[in-house]
Formats: structure tokens, C-alpha cells, sequence
């Protein structure tokens, strides 16, 4: 078994407190917006009325006129330059299709103009006071809307690059196959198939948007955002804006959460202009209405599943067809269709003919993004709710079902080499799997043997029991990159410094908890300085479920590199008192090195030495990481749900997620991990989404009408981690960050079905749907 | 930001003082109890806040059974108010724990929520079906019913100064049923059902709907059903259906009106059982 | 206008527009762990004590806390030692990114000083108002309950 490999930690399995916990509970101003510089100015957007129109004549004359008003930025006096938002990798797999300010607006919410002025009363008033003619367009509204012969053309430009097919509408398509589809439905002798869509949702991070920028003492430009790609967006803003990359600084401060929303270059570029325009530092916030209008959404897909399995459940055939919503703009189109299958489908690795295609479309809507799950989410829903079909149409238990069909530890899938981030994928080998436990583990939990099939009836309430398995990645293989900086002090503390980025997971503290496993040291003698662009090293950032295992693995390296140094030094200074000592046998606990002899100095003494008295050098180290392969995290999710069947009201009665994550590097912020986004996941099953008006706008721009669940929503979540060893990993780890958030809408979809019979194919599963659904099955 | 328009916060600390603002401002000056409204609406035209927390209006008593509300008393005040907890079997209680959220009952005053007439309002449905009288002040005080209150007519320059509840009889019993989105969410329907017996015989009834999404409202057709009944099954299905038929429901972005209609039926029918439940239980 | 609060135990008197909000005001003057998530109420992250009370302080006027006492989450710890309520939070991994947990150490501070011993429905009440992206409240439910336990032991001596 993988956890016998699985070596004595100190630290790393601790629930040690967050590293910046102290400073977050007594309200330190660790925030982007925290921060007050003198001669602030207040930037606020201007965002268009209407979902598609080109704007013949904008004059800004009168705002700028306005007392107050420090600079008007429009179409006419910024760059022109293409780029995407999305904060990816160079070069980005997202179409080039957006200007910071454009000639045409594409949805309800684009931006028009921008106005930085004294007061935040003064740059409202300024908007008011920009004239705009605009010549309305006809708007796309759904996907359908958008591939109808004739449709409107959102992107009739002839200057962006990168998208799949401009003229129809299309950002991104992706077709890959794996043997004979059509000859394995032929020789399949049960077959489901199922369509399932799912809903526009919004992040809804408590903390809005906020950059802050500012010019040095040295006139360099300083950009303060909450974001999660801060060396995505110094290159971004440098490009865009033309300006030298190394005279931008990018600081990444406590972030109010992100979940993907802020893996968006969305405001940096405009606060760094009125700032490089003016000399004066700029702020933009976000309003929470602008959250929901103009920030980024999930993509609502419409995705069709067709399974084929033999007689005794072998699945055989397995075709996915995607429609995706891009919106107005094509940022993560691409990578997040192509996620939909490759997250997805290798869990059923058994079936050898494999179809998975799609398209990514433009509508006048809100701009889709990366969302936590990234396209798994919606992919599981049609893909579990199938499994579930096909095991209806076999006579088994879905549990078995899966069981029989899923992944195990030293098999592969043909989809992980063929289906990568908007390109190939990279071939890998499961290597651990604690998948099967998870399934056992949750389904005991739930009471899955004596609860299914039940439907145990009080009053009008019925019960019921459904489940799910999937799996996500860690990091995105040969593309994503990370490095660490250990530095030794003479008191035997370290400085970390890192690239990634804590966007509130906790990963300064599980990356501090490495470091010190390796040091033998304390996490209190780990100081971690992270995300400012001067300072650290290069990581890609926090998206793909990376940190934990690409950031994790380069911290490792550069302190087992430290560790090598400090032992040299040890051995020296051991040696001294006679005979030669076995490097290899150091062992370095409770801030000590010791050598095999039993005798030992402090860490402090040896930097001390290293520093001030012999051969001096500074013990430190930097290492980079660039993962091969991309080791999934499994989970096996169960419900029990509560059906009201005179209201259609679904209660959660209880939620169980059997997780494999490794090696969990601190227990309580890997479950935490879970529960958040098992809660989120359960708001989109139930209460999330965006509503949009016959004109695009959006109906419900508030946490007061769209609904994300509070402490009394959200049922018990029973948190299980399965134990597992990554040979790959940090310390035996993998990512845990995103896999959460597939599980609640396909198990509590399968458990409303096991209570009343019920298959729901559309998201969120609302009281009205539901009642809808159970009223249109009767009489039965 | 706040509010810009607003030149002028006063504090008066009498009734009269309170009026005679409101009078010489007139439209530019604006009453508030816990102010939560004037906040998120931010009407432009008000200049001149006028806060009536520092009012003596800020109690929860009992006379005789019956209850007086003072109106600045905070809807956390009220509910944990001893005066309330067994009044018809702690209907108020129970329907107060549904209003919002603990950060805005601490705020939100029980004067303020019946001015405001937020459609949804938990707190004016139940009032309804309790018989609730309200108390208005112009400078000359005036009690009537809170149907009355509403449709709300502006109330020039007049303060409500408290909510009243009639002594609950022997043999009655009241119950308040919500529906929303989450826990934390306003009514996309609330039902409150009164019922008073006389030797097993339904004397007097009040069916209240709130949220269809008009401001609560009684169902008289539904109320008929019950009157002269045992409140049986068959009489509260019966009321159930009359509401259903007669109510006023609306489609809104939070729910279609058919889907509305069938909360007001599954609402009626079971706040009338948790009633019915109450009196057999021998409570109040 | 001229407001005089007492914060966090100090006197102190701010010049406000009386248009001001409670939130706008605290952060002005520097009390930056009251976060802004929504300013209507809905979210949780600006609560401070109002008299002993927590509320939203989006919603509040300035003018309506003239002469009251505030608490914000800055006043909490005391001499450097923290309230069993940020203890519990940190060690329970309550807290995530950390942006609505000021707001919800304050109610659950309300909670707490009014009702000592708080079921677990009672608790989820208590925070209903204070939304968390990043938690699922798990965390936060265990870390009041060890507070409140602390804070029994606290006053029973």
C-alpha cells in the first residue's frame, strides 16, 4: 500500500495555524483596500446599457470639465492594443478579443469609459455627465442564438487573434476521439444518454475587486491587487500599456477570496493608466453590483452524455458533447472546454471508445472565466447523472457501477495525453488512488447499504441517498511553473519566499510547513514573504489546483538544496572534533542538525558560522518546478436529501466527501478546502443563479437576490480524508483546492432521484423546477 | 458616500419636537427607526434625517394580555422580549428567528418595518392575521386597525408610535409559515392563520398572505371556510383551496405566480394544522 | 457634523457628513478590519458592536451612533492576547481568507455575551447574517463552541 511509503513527519500532517492568522483575526489592514496613500483617486467604469452596440460618438468633455475629475479614460485616448483577461501562461490559450476600452460594447456591463476623479461622489457624478451615442445591435442571448444561421457576428473585428471562428461565433472547439465510438455504442448493450444544463453563477467573493496603484520614490509602477496571477498581470499591464515590465512592481496582499475571479487581469490596467497619467495613486473597488455585472461568471454549458456498457457493467462507449457560453469575451474558453473532458473522463478509464468534442460560443451575456472546478463541474453533473442512468438500465447499484469502472492506482487513461489545457495533454500514470477506499469510506458514513432505495416518507417529505465520484488535477503539466527562495538567518530562521499566491486556501502556511518539515525546524521559524513581483520568484499563480503541488515541489527542492548546505556546514564543523561524518546521514530535527554519531549543533550556530566566521556564504537556495504530470486528487461524494413533494423544497439533510489528496499537509485547511467548496458546490445544486432581463441585463446583481448559502443553509459536511501517498508530491501530496465543487450538483441530483424519482437535468434545482418536474411525472 | 443629499441628522427627543421637524421640513425630511431603508434606497430628495431613536418609544409591554409595542423597540428586542414568548403560543418568536438576520434585527425597528412595507414583510403578515392595531400621532393620536395603515399612504408628517395586540383569547392560536430561497432570505411567500373557538366552533378567522409579492394580505374567502367549521381536515383543505383560488399572486424574479399559488395552498394548510395543533395542545 | 463615539474603549470625536455611514466613517479613521462586502446589509463583513449589539454598519448613519459605544474586531485582543473567539478561530482553521471573519467574530461575540450556551442551530442563527465564500462554516461552528465553552469556564472561575 502507497501509505506505507509514507515517512514520519514532524510539521507536515500538523494542524498548524495559518502563518498570517493572528493578523486576519484582529483585523489588520492586510488588504489591497487597507492601504491609504495620500492623494488617492477614486476610479469608477462606466459600463454600457446595452447588451450589443457600437459606440458612434462618445464625448467626454463635460466630465472632464468636472471639478474633481483627475482623468476620463475612453476608447479615444487608451491603447488599442488586443489581449486577453485571462491571467494564463504565455503565450495564453485565450483569444486575444478584448481592448481595454472599445469601439463596440458586447454585453450589458462592458466598459465604456472611466472616470478617475477626487471623490468617489465626484467620478459618479463624471459618469453621468459622458455623452455616448450608441447604435444598437442585435444581441445573441443563448448559445442557440448564437450558432443560428444569420446570427450576429460579436466579434467582427479583424484584429483578434485566436479565436476558433469569428464569423460563427465560435471561440474555441475541441474534438478528440479514442477508438471507435460508433462501433462501441454498436457493441454496447445498454445505452443512456442524458443533457444537462447548468446555470450562469457568480463567485461572489466576499471581497470585491480592488487594485491600488501608485508610483514609487523611484517613479516605478506599484500595483496592489487582489488577484491571483500577479506575474500574469505584470505582463499583462506591461503589454498593454506599453511600459517596461521591469518598471512594474505587483503586489499580491491578503486577498478576500478569489475561486477564479481573480485569476482576471480586470482592473489593473486601468488604475495603472490613471496613475502612469496622472502621477497620482488610483484605487478601484468594485461594487458588488459590478461583481455580478462585470466581473467573471462560471460557464453555463448545455453538455450531452451517451454511455455503453456490456451486460455486466464494463463500460464500453462514452461520447461528451459540450456547449459552452463563453459570453461577450473568450477568456478560458477554450482551456475550460477542453477541462470538461479531461478532468472528467479519465475516471472511467476502462471504456476503450471515447468521443469528446465541443464548442465554446459568444452570446451579449456576462463574461465566463475560471471557476473553481473549471469545467469539471459541469462535466460531472452530466457525466454522473449518466453513470447513474446506466446503472438504472443495468440493475446495479450505482455504487458498483463505478467501482467496476473507475481508475486505479498504476492504469492510465488515453485522455490525459490527448486532452490537455487547450493543447495535447502530457501521458501520465496513476501513481495514487484512494479512490476505492473514498467509496467505501463515504458510503458507510452516509448509510448508503440501508438507506438507498428506501424512500422513507414523512408527510409529504421523502427521503433519499445519491452519490458521485470524481477527480480534478494538480497543477497543469509542462506548462505551469513555480520556485521557491529558502534563506538562511543566523538565528536558525528561514526566510520563504514565493511566487505562489494565497488567495485565503492557506498556502503560505502549507508551504511553510514543508520548508519546516525539511529544516527541522518550527513553522514560527519560517518567515514567508509571497506574491510581490520584486521579491519572489516566478510561479504561474493560484489557478488549476496548482499551488499545493507545483509550488509545494519547488519549495521542497529548495530547502532540501538548503538543507544540503547547512549539512555541509554541520559536517564541517562536527569534523573538527576528529573523524569524517556520512552527510547523507544527517539528520536535521528540533533546530538541529545531528550527525550520525549522535552530535549535533544548532542551526544557528551553523549560520553563524556560515555567515561571519569560516568559509563564508550565504546558505540559501532557489529551485524551481515544472510538473510531468498532473496527479489527480479522487473523491467519492454522497448525499441524503430531504424532498418536499407539496413544495418541491430539496433539504440537504447531510453531505459526506471522501477525499484523496496524499498526503494532507495540514489536515484542518485541507478539509476546510472541501467544505468550502462543497458548500458552494450545493449552492449552485440549489439556490445560485444569474438572471438575465430580455435585454442581457442582468435581473438579480446582489447578494440579496442571488442567493449563496449562510451557516444556516449549509448542512453538516462531513470532511473524510482518504489516506494516500503521492511518490510525485511535496512530501507525498496532492492539490485539493478545486475538486470540492463537483461533487454536490450530480449527488444531490442522483439523491432527489432516489427519493421521488425524478431526474433533473437543469441547474439550480429550485423548489418551482423541482415541483415543475414531479407534477409533469404524474400521474405515476 | 452614503447619502449625499443629507445636510441635516437630528435627534429629537419628544414626540412633539419629532413632528414639529417633520412638519417644517416637509418631503425633504425623513423619519427613520433603524434607518436600514433610507440607507439602501438613498431617496435624493432627503436633506434632513430625523432619527426618533432617542423617542421614549423603545418598550414591549403587557396589559390586561394585551401587548404594547413601542415602535423604536429593535426587532432582536422584541423577540427576546418576555412579554411576547407565550402570546399564542410564541407565534411572534417563531416568525421573528425567520426575519433576516440577527445584524438586522438588532437594527431594524418594529415602527420602521410597518412604515416601510417591504412587501415581503414577515413581521406585517402575522400582525395582520393578529388583529394588530396601530398607533399614528400627529400631534393628536389616533389608533387603527394595521389594515388600515396599508396600502401606505404617505404619512405626512404623523409618527407611528406603537403596535398593539389584542388580549389572546382562551381557545385561540395562530401560526406563521414562510417560504425563501435560504434561511437568510425575504418571504417569496408567508402565510399567518389566526383562529378563535367557542365550544369547538370556529368564531373568528384571519388568513393573512404575504410576499404574492404584494404587502401581506387577508384572504376573506379563505377565512369563510373556516368560520362556523370544527376546523376539521376537510375545512382546512377547503381554506387552503379558497386560497389558493382568491389570492393575489404576481410572478416576480423570485417565483412565477402559478408556483406562488401553490405555496399559498401548502402555506394555508399547514399554518391552519400547526394552529389547530395549538389549541389541542391547550395553549393560549 | 461632530459625532462622539467611544471605540474600542477610547473616546474620540470624528467629523462626519451626516450622510455618512457608521462603516464609511470607521474605515476613514483607520479601523480597516471592518470590511465593506456588499454595503446593504447582506453580507456581514462591516459588523461591529453597536451598544453591546452587532449590526451592519453599512446600514447604520453616523449620526445614529452619536454618543454610543462601538467595538471592532481591532478592540478585541486585549494587551496582545487574543479573545478566545479569535483563539478558537485560528486554531479550528475557521478562518480562510480571513475577509468576513472580523463580521463573524462579532456576531458570534452577540451571540456569546447574550446567550453563554448556544446549540449548534442557535449558533448557525447567530452568524446567519455574515456570509463565508470560503468555509462552508464547518470550521466556524466548532470554533464558537469552543469559544463559548472557553468563555464559560472564563466567567465560572
Amino acid at each position: 500500500m502507497a501509505e506505507e511509503r509514507r515517512p514520519a513527519f514532524v510539521v507536515v500532517g500538523k494542524n498548524e495555524r495559518k502563518v498570517d492568522g493572528v493578523a486576519l483575526v484582529t483585523g489588520k489592514p492586510k488588504f489591497a483596500g487597507d492601504l491609504d496613500l495620500p492623494g488617492t483617486l477614486c476610479v469608477k467604469i462606466l459600463h454600457s446599457p446595452h447588451a450589443h452596440a457600437r459606440i458612434v460618438e462618445i464625448d467626454a468633455s463635460e466630465a472632464e470639465g468636472l471639478p474633481g475629475v483627475a482623468c476620463v479614460l475612453t476608447h479615444q485616448n487608451t491603447p488599442l492594443t488586443r489581449y486577453t483577461t485571462a491571467g494564463q501562461g504565455y503565450p495564453e490559450p485565450s483569444p486575444y478579443d478584448a481592448r481595454m476600452f472599445d469601439t463596440k460594447v458586447r454585453f450589458v456591463g462592458d466598459r465604456v469609459a472611466a472616470v478617475a476623479a477626487e471623490t468617489e461622489e465626484i467620478a459618479l457624478e463624471a459618469l453621468k455627465k459622458i455623452r455616448v451615442r450608441y447604435e444598437e445591435l442585435p444581441a445573441i442571448l443563448s448559445v442557440d442564438g448564437a450558432l443560428a444561421a444569420g446570427a450576429p457576428i460579436i466579434h467582427d473585428e479583424k484584429d483578434s487573434p485566436g479565436i476558433y471562428d469569428a464569423a460563427k461565433n465560435i471561440a474555441a472547439d475541441v474534438d478528440i476521439d479514442v477508438g471507435d465510438v460508433a462501433q462501441g455504442f454498436a457493441e454496447s448493450d445498454v445505452i443512456v444518454e442524458t443533457v444537462c444544463e447548468t446555470q450562469y453563477a457568480q463567485h461572489a467573493p466576499i471581497e470585491p475587486h480592488v487594485v491600488l496603484t501608485n508610483l514609487d520614490e523611484d517613479g516605478r509602477l506599484v500595483i496592489r491587487s487582489s488577484t491571483q496571477v500577479p506575474f500574469h498581470v505584470r505582463r499583462i499591464v506591461a503589454r498593454v500599456l506599453d511600459v517596461p515590465l521591469h518598471r512594474i512592481r505587483v503586489i499580491k496582499p491578503r486577498i478576500g477570496g478569489g475561486f477564479g475571479v481573480k485569476q482576471e487581469v480586470l482592473l489593473e490596467d486601468l488604475a495603472a493608466l490613471v496613475t502612469l497619467r496622472t502621477g497620482r495613486p488610483a484605487l478601484v473597488v468594485l461594487s458588488r453590483q459590478e461583481e455580478f455585472i462585470a466581473s467573471r461568471t462560471r460557464h453555463p454549458m448545455r453538455i450531452r452524455v451517451k454511455l455503453g456498457a456490456r451486460s455486466d457493467g464494463a463500460l464500453h462507449a462514452l461520447e461528451m458533447e459540450v456547449l459552452s457560453n463563453t459570453g461577450a469575451y473568450g477568456t478560458h474558453a477554450l482551456t475550460v472546454l477542453s477541462n470538461v473532458g479531461s478532468k472528467t473522463l479519465p475516471i472511467y478509464n476502462k471504456a476503450k471508445n471515447v468521443h469528446f468534442f465541443g464548442k465554446a460560443v459568444y452570446t451579449n451575456l456576462p463574461v465566463a472565466g475560471a471557476y473553481r472546478g473549471y469545467g469539471a463541474t459541469q462535466g460531472y453533473f452530466a457525466l454522473e447523472t449518466a453513470m447513474d442512468e446506466l446503472a438504472d438500465g443495468l440493475g446495479m447499484d450505482p455504487l458498483k457501477l463505478r467501482r467496476r469502472n473507475a481508475i486505479r492506482v498504476g492504469e492510465s487513461s488515453p485522455i490525459f495525453e490527448k486532452l490537455g489545457e487547450g493543447r495535447e495533454g502530457v501521458a501520465q500514470t496513476v501513481k495514487s488512488c484512494g479512490l476505492e477506499r473514498a467509496i467505501e469510506l463515504g458510503a458507510a458514513r452516509i448509510g448508503w447499504e440501508e438507506k438507498r432505495g428506501k424512500r422513507p416518507r414523512q408527510g409529504s417529505r421523502v427521503r433519499g441517498v445519491g452519490m458521485s465520484i470524481h477527480m480534478q488535477g494538480s497543477g497543469i503539466p509542462q506548462i505551469d511553473m513555480a520556485a521557491a527562495t529558502v534563506k538562511m538567518n543566523e538565528d536558525g530562521s528561514f526566510n520563504l519566499l514565493i511566487g505562489a499566491t494565497d488567495l485565503g486556501t492557506g498556502s503560505d502556511t502549507i508551504l511553510a510547513q514543508i520548508a519546516a518539515e525539511i529544516l527541522g525546524v518550527p513553522v514560527s521559524k519560517v518567515i514567508v514573504t509571497s506574491s510581490d513581483t520584486d521579491v519572489t520568484p516566478f510561479d504561474t499563480g493560484a489557478y488549476a489546483s496548482s499551488t499545493t503541488y507545483v509550488s509545494g515541489k519547488a519549495v521542497e527542492r529548495a530547502a532540501l538544496a538548503v538543507r544540503e548546505q547547512i549539512v555541509q556546514v554541520a559536517a564541517a564543523m562536527l569534523a573538527d572534533d576528529g573523524g569524517n561524518l556520512d552527510e547523507a546521514r544527517f539528520v536535521l530535527k528540533n533546530e538541529r542538525a545531528v550527525a550520525p554519531n549522535g552530535r549535533g549543533v544548532t542551526l544557528a550556530e551553523i549560520c553563524q558560522r556560515a555567515m561571519y566566521q569560516t568559509g563564508q556564504f550565504q546558505i540559501a537556495a532557489t529551485a524551481s518546478f515544472v510538473p510531468d504530470e498532473s496527479p489527480p486528487p479522487f473523491m467519492a461524494s454522497f448525499a441524503e436529501v430531504e424532498v418536499d413533494t407539496e413544495t418541491g423544497r430539496v433539504q440537504v439533510l447531510e453531505y459526506v466527501a471522501a477525499v484523496d489528496c496524499g498526503v494532507a499537509i495540514n489536515p484542518k485547511m485541507a478539509e476546510g478546502q472541501v467544505e468550502g467548496s462543497v458548500a458552494n458546490g450545493i449552492g449552485f445544486a440549489l439556490t445560485e443563479e444569474m438572471l438575465f432581463s430580455s435585454k442581457g441585463r442582468v435581473r438579480n446583481p446582489t447578494l440579496f437576490d442571488y442567493k449563496i448559502l449562510g451557516a444556516r443553509d449549509v448542512p453538516p459536511i462531513e470532511v473524510i480524508l482518504v489516506p494516500s501517498f503521492e511518490p510525485t508530491g511535496p512530501v507525498g501530496a496532492k492539490s485539493v483546492g478545486e475538486i470540492g465543487i463537483n461533487g454536490p450538483i450530480p449527488t444531490i441530483a442522483n439523491a432527489i432521484h432516489d427519493a421521488v424519482g425524478i431526474r433533473l437535468t437543469k441547474t439550480p434545482f429550485t423548489p418551482e423546477r423541482v415541483l415543475d418536474a414531479l407534477r409533469a411525472r404524474r400521474p405515476g | 458616500m452614503g447619502l449625499p443629499s443629507v445636510k441635516e441628522f437630528v435627534r429629537p427627543g419628544t414626540l412633539d419636537e419629532a413632528l414639529e421637524l417633520l412638519r417644517e421640513r416637509g418631503e425633504r425630511a425623513w423619519p427613520i427607526g433603524g434607518g436600514i431603508d433610507l440607507v439602501l434606497f438613498a431617496p435624493r430628495e432627503v436633506e434632513t434625517v430625523v432619527d426618533l431613536g432617542r423617542l421614549p418609544l423603545r418598550y414591549v409591554r403587557e396589559n390586561e394580555g394585551r401587548i404594547s409595542i413601542g415602535a423604536i423597540a429593535t426587532l432582536r428586542e422584541v423577540l427576546e422580549s418576555p412579554v411576547v414568548r407565550d402570546y399564542l403560543g410564541g407565534v411572534i418568536p417563531e416568525m421573528l428567528h425567520q426575519v433576516a438576520s440577527p445584524l438586522l434585527r438588532n437594527l431594524a425597528t418594529i415602527g420602521g418595518t410597518l412604515v416601510s412595507a417591504n412587501p415581503w414583510s414577515d413581521v406585517i403578515t402575522l400582525f395582520l392575521a393578529l388583529g394588530a392595531d396601530v398607533v399614528l400621532s400627529d400631534g393628536k393620536t389616533r389608533t387603527i386597525p394595521l389594515e388600515k395603515l396599508y396600502p401606505a399612504r404617505a404619512l405626512r408628517a404623523t409618527i407611528l408610535t406603537e403596535v398593539r395586540l389584542p388580549s389572546s383569547a382562551r381557545e385561540s392560536a395562530a401560526a406563521f409559515w414562510k417560504f425563501s430561497r435560504t434561511a437568510f432570505d425575504v418571504a417569496l411567500l408567508n402565510c399567518a392563520t389566526f383562529v378563535r373557538m367557542v365550544g369547538g366552533r370556529c368564531v373568528e378567522a384571519r388568513v393573512v398572505a404575504g410576499g404574492t409579492p404584494q404587502l401581506g394580505a387577508r384572504l376573506p374567502r379563505a377565512e369563510a371556510c373556516l368560520v362556523g367549521s370544527g376546523l376539521d381536515d376537510s375545512s382546512i383543505e377547503r381554506a387552503a383551496e379558497a386560497a389558493r383560488e382568491s389570492a393575489d399572486v404576481r410572478e416576480d424574479r423570485r417565483a412565477s405566480a402559478d408556483y406562488r399559488r401553490e405555496l399559498v395552498l401548502v402555506g394555508v394548510k399547514r399554518s391552519l394544522h400547526e394552529a389547530r395543533g395549538r389549541l389541542a395542545g391547550g395553549e393560549r | 457634523m461632530k459625532i462622539s463615539l467611544t471605540v474600542n474603549g477610547a473616546q474620540r470625536a470624528f467629523d462626519v457628513h451626516p450622510g455618512d455611514t457608521l462603516l464609511e466613517v470607521l474605515r476613514r479613521e483607520g479601523y480597516k478590519g471592518v470590511k465593506k462586502g456588499c454595503g446593504a446589509g447582506d453580507c456581514g463583513a462591516c459588523a461591529v458592536l453597536l451598544d453591546g449589539r452587532a449590526v451592519n454598519s453599512c446600514l447604520v448613519l453616523a449620526g445614529k451612533a452619536d454618543g454610543s459605544e462601538v467595538l471592532t474586531i481591532e478592540g478585541l485582543s486585549k494587551d496582545g492576547a487574543l479573545h478566545p473567539l479569535q483563539e478558537a478561530f485560528l486554531d479550528e482553521g475557521a478562518v480562510q481568507c480571513g475577509y468576513c471573519t472580523p463580521g463573524m467574530i462579532i456576531a458570534s461575540l452577540d451571540l456569546l455575551t447574550h446567550h453563554p450556551d448556544p446549540n449548534e442551530e442557535e449558533i448557525r442563527e447567530g452568524i446567519a447574517g455574515n456570509l463565508c465564500r470560503c468555509t462552508g462554516y464547518t470550521k466556524e461552528l466548532r470554533a464558537i463552541q469552543a469559544a463559548a465553552e472557553k468563555m464559560r469556564e472564563a466567567r465560572h472561575g
